[in-house]
Order: C-alpha cells, then sequence, then structure tokens
C-alpha cells in the first residue's frame, strides 16, 4: 500500500507543475510585425516574465510576403492551438493575415472557421521549419475536457 | 502491479480519490500532447543538425583549400601579417525562445561585420584567393553558430523529452491505475457494508417477527 505521505504530496506538486510549465512561455502581449522590424533585439515579453526573441530573418522573410498595412496589422508571435485531436492543430487567425501567410508558405488554400485554420501534424512541421520563432504553441482548455 | 493507497474507507475520502484521478487524467493528456510536440521539435532539430553539420564540414573543406592555394600563393609569412590586421570582434546575440515550455538558446550575428563585410587588408598587396578564403571563412562562421544553436538545442529538447516521458508513465503505469484500484476497492467495501446492513435488518425483522 501507498501511503498518503511525502510521495504523494511529491506526485501532486509534480502534477501542478506540469499544468504550471505547458504555458509558462506565453507572450504577455503581442507586438505588430512593422514595430518588431524596428527594434533592435526583437522580442515579447512571456507570462514568465522570460524573453522569447525572433530572428530578424524570419521577420524579414515574412515581411516579405505581406503588404506595409498587413505588416501593421500582423501579431507575432502567431499561436499554434493544441486541441484534443492530436492529428490536427489550429492557427490562431485574429485579423486575417496568417490566412494568407499559412497559404503562401504551405502552398494550399487556408480557411478560417470560427477564427482557427486547422492545419495537420505534417504541415505543422512545414510551418515550424519556416516559422521557428515568429510561431509558438497554446495548450488550451479544449485538452482538459 | 497497481498498489492500494492507503485511505480511510469513509465516502468524502472516495470523492478526494476521485478529483485526484480526474486531475490525473487531465494532466495526462497535457503532457502527452506536449509529448508528442516535443518529440516533432527533437526530429526537425535532428535533421536541421544534421544538415548544418554537413554545411559546415563542407564549408571548413573548402575554406582549407583556398586557405592552402592562398598561402601558396602569397607565402606563409606574408599572408599572416595581412591577416593579423583583418582582425575584428564578432558579435553575436544571445536570447531564448520557448518551445512548448522548454527554454531554448537563441544565437545570431548581429553588428555591422555581418551587413558590410570590412576587408581590413591591403587590397593592393594581395590576390582574389585571399578574398576567397575570406569569403569562405565567413560563411564557416555562420554555420558554427547555427549548428551551436541546434546542438544545444538537441540537448534541452532530449532532456525534456525525457522528463516527459518519466511523468507520462508514472501516470500511466503508477498513479492512474493506482486510483483506480483503489477507488474500486472502496466501492466494493461500501457496496459489502450495504449488503451486512441488508443481512443484518432481515435478522432483526425475523427476531422482531418470533
Amino acid at each position: 500500500m501507498i501511503g498518503d505521505s511525502s510521495y504523494d504530496r511529491m506526485l501532486q506538486e509534480c502534477l501542478k507543475g506540469e499544468l504550471r510549465i505547458v504555458n509558462a512561455g506565453l507572450p504577455q502581449n503581442r507586438k505588430s510585425l512593422s514595430s518588431l522590424l524596428g527594434e533592435e533585439y526583437p522580442h515579447v515579453k512571456c507570462s514568465d516574465s522570460s524573453v522569447h526573441s525572433f530572428k530578424r530573418k524570419e521577420l524579414e522573410y515574412l515581411a516579405s510576403l505581406i503588404n506595409a498595412n498587413e505588416q501593421v496589422a500582423l501579431l507575432l508571435p502567431i499561436l499554434i492551438e493544441l486541441g484534443a485531436n492530436k492529428a490536427e492543430a489550429a492557427i490562431i487567425c485574429q485579423t486575417g493575415i496568417e490566412e494568407e501567410i499559412i497559404s503562401k508558405i504551405l502552398n494550399m488554400p487556408a480557411q478560417p472557421q470560427n477564427g482557427r485554420i486547422t492545419i495537420y501534424k505534417p504541415q505543422l512541421t512545414l510551418l515550424r521549419r519556416v516559422l521557428k520563432t515568429t510561431t509558438q504553441y497554446i495548450f488550451t482548455q479544449k485538452i482538459l475536457k | 502491479m497497481s498498489q492500494l493507497i492507503k485511505v480511510r474507507p469513509t465516502k468524502i475520502e472516495l470523492v478526494k480519490l476521485k478529483r485526484k484521478l480526474t486531475l490525473a487524467q487531465r494532466v495526462q493528456k497535457i503532457v502527452k500532447d506536449r509529448l508528442s510536440i516535443l518529440t516533432m521539435e527533437f526530429l526537425q532539430t535532428a535533421r536541421d543538425t544534421i544538415e548544418a553539420k554537413k554545411n559546415l564540414v563542407d564549408s571548413f573543406s573548402s575554406a582549407y583549400k583556398a586557405l592552402s592555394i592562398a598561402s601558396g600563393y602569397h607565402g606563409y609569412i606574408a599572408l599572416e601579417k595581412e591577416l593579423i590586421a583583418s582582425e575584428t570582434d564578432l558579435r553575436i546575440t544571445a536570447s531564448s525562445r520557448n518551445i512548448a515550455g522548454v527554454r531554448i538558446p537563441s544565437f545570431e550575428i548581429t553588428g555591422k561585420e555581418k551587413e558590410k563585410p570590412i576587408r581590413r587588408y591591403n587590397l593592393s598587396d594581395t590576390s582574389s584567393w585571399v578574398d576567397h578564403t575570406t569569403q569562405l571563412y565567413k560563411r564557416c562562421l555562420k554555420h558554427t553558430v547555427e549548428l551551436a544553436e541546434l546542438q544545444r538545442s538537441l540537448e534541452l529538447l532530449g532532456m525534456e523529452i525525457n522528463r516527459t516521458k518519466r511523468i507520462t508513465n508514472a501516470l500511466e503505469h503508477m498513479i492512474i491505475p493506482s486510483l483506480e484500484v483503489t477507488i474500486n476497492y472502496l466501492n466494493m467495501k461500501f457496496e459489502e457494508r450495504d449488503r451486512e446492513e441488508k443481512a443484518r435488518l432481515k435478522r432483526v425483522k425475523v427476531l422482531l417477527a418470533q
């Protein structure tokens, strides 16, 4: 029999810690592509007060895909939502510019449904290969249900 | 084999255990999802590392060849004299990024050297071989920084995958089964109590009837 002792408490702490870790690196506030391009060290602050930095090469690549007005509207990092379905991931599409970027990178039409573009894991790999620092994973409540 | 958790056989404990089980199952879902993402990132980083290593070896090999030709053309001492003058400070920006809760280092060559390469050696005294060698070594530098980032990322992702796997295994093979077994045990105990109570009441009824 396992006692309800320090071992049990340790497991509980471990579980709580795991819940804290997954979304600790989410940005406090997102910045527009144009403002990031103007910064010397482009970065955003995360909720655990750490810094998530962007590679200038990636920002310049994104800027080459869209026009100047869209650069002002596009907020970075682009959030990739992981849901209950393990085969799929959803890109949160708030401004509609994400749709254009995704379709250009993946070379396929992307249609947002309820503000989200659903992509499959192989497509996610392709996307992450190109946009390593400008995309970020988010674990939502959907997984918990 | 899953073990029973030492608890008092009360309804309150049963409710507590059921809550713990729900929490453990939720965490298991998150941890498994995180593990799949980390594995995907690890594999991608491994592929990139192989490519970066190949690029580094290729660029160093061509740079060494170019250097040997340049030193043969100018003579070693003359070439060394020119290259000493061209020494500059390298500026690398080190920062970090987050992948599903793992802090990954990010290195980038910054500064004027990246934008506008300045050749500090005497251009009139040197041949185009030196220019070619300088260009090739600059490429080597870029690949070295790239590989450093990728290798460290690979290490960190590997460590995190191991840690997450241990948690997944603990949840899958230890915590959840033991909670389920204990809940079943308590349910059976309560059913047994109910049956005992019924039997006792029947016996009392019979005694009262006599």
